[in-house]
């Protein structure tokens, strides 16, 4: 009988998986930056959750207990034959933190997309990954009608130090978004290795 | 092929060879009051269709994450067809797939499909798999710079 085994298939090299962290608050942009530069039609997969209140019993509440699911969508790029890029949208609402902190694992960086028309909604965001150690970069995410910040008015709103890159961006467009992603792993680089990146 | 041993956080995200860059990560504790009183916990029993393999609470249990590579190790459909969910993950896995990868496309919850691999892992359907030439972090952010650029 034909076997499977892996020992039997012709050797396929296996890349290396990494990650890069797409985060901001609901709405700005995370899923239209990731579907224009995944090379596959993002795809969708959900966590259930169990939502819990405080001072409830770990045993006794368990009916107490309702579920949630929250969507996470990712995309990919193949870089070469050697490592996968893959691109994860965060949950939009800052109270799926224990999603964040899997994500944030081992993530190459991130990208905080600010939405001009509600800046605040990134403050979870760029706090997250300043106490974690992840390096971001901040892409402004403008959107028709809502108010130019200059470079340093979104510096000083995000409280983000100097050293941070904060771009212009828009989520719809492929060449935007890849500089964004280009400008974050210059910042990495940069961050990890000062003399290596001119 | 490489196959991986687990051993803890050093399998996880994409078995990457060095910590994340700028120290240590502070652990979930403290989140809490950052982020209001609502708290979301990680199922133990939302298991839908595989009532015996437990959703699984974070990367520490079977060392098992979203990015971790898994081949099938198995011809599907032989066995366990009381288990289909099984049988569709295995017939997926006839290439390297990543855990993330294969929940979309059998499209269930990343969790619970964490559990069931790590299941079949311990049952020998699902092989672990490292990657066939792994590279220290500074040469995987130069190529995915490269690779960035010339998109
Ligand atoms: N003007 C403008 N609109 C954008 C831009 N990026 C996204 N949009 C639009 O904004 C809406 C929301 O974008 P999404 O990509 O779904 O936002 P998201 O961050 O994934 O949202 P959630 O997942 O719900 O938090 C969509 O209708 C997009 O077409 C942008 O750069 N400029
Ligand atoms: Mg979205």
């Amino acid at each position: 009988m034909a076997s499977a085994d892996s020992e039997t298939r012709p050797q396929e090299a296996i890349p290396q998986a990494v990650k890069i962290i797409i985060a901001g608050g609901f709405g700005a942009g995370k899923t239209t930056l990731v579907a224009s530069v995944s090379e596959i039609t993002p795809l969708s997969t959900e966590e259930v959750m169990t939502e819990a209140s405080y001072g409830v019993d770990d045993i006794g509440g368990v009916e107490h207990k309702t579920t949630t699911t929250v969507a996470l969508d990712f995309g990919r790029i193949t870089i070469n034959d050697d490592v996968v890029l893959y691109l994860f949208g965060t949950p939009g609402q800052d109270r799926f933190w224990f999603m964040w902190d899997e994500l944030a694992e081992g993530a190459l960086g991130a990208v905080v997309l600010a939405d001009t028309r509600r800046l605040d909604t990134c403050f979870h965001a760029v706090d997250f990954f300043e106490r974690r150690g992840v390096p971001f970069v901040v892409a402004v995410n403008r959107f028709e009608g809502s108010t130019v910040y200059r470079e340093e008015e979104v510096r000083q709103a995000l409280d983000v130090s100097a050293d941070v890159p904060i771009i212009l961006a828009d989520a719809r467009e492929r060449g935007s978004c890849k500089e964004v992603l280009v400008e974050l792993v210059t910042h990495v680089i940069r961050g990890r290795d000062p003399v290596m990146s001119g | 092929m490489r196959t991986d041993g687990v051993h803890g956080h050093e399998a996880v995200a994409g078995a990457l060879p060095e910590e994340t860059v700028r120290g240590p990560a502070p652990e979930a504790p403290g989140h809490d009051e950052e982020f209001g009183q609502e708290r979301f916990l990680r199922p133990f029993a939302v298991t839908a269709g595989d009532p015996d393999t437990p959703a699984v609470l974070g990367p520490e249990p079977s060392g098992i994450d979203m990015l971790s590579l898994v081949v099938a190790a198995r011809v599907p459909g032989r066995h366990e067809w009381l288990r289909p969910e099984r049988e569709t993950i295995l017939g997926h896995a006839l290439r390297a797939r990543t855990v993330v990868e294969l929940a979309a496309e059998v499209h269930l919850p990343v969790g619970q499909v964490r559990g069931i691999v790590a299941a079949m892992i311990a049952d020998g359907s699902l092989q672990r798999c490292g990657p066939s030439r792994p590279l220290a972090r500074q040469d995987i952010l130069h190529a995915v710079l490269v690779g960035l650029r010339s998109l």
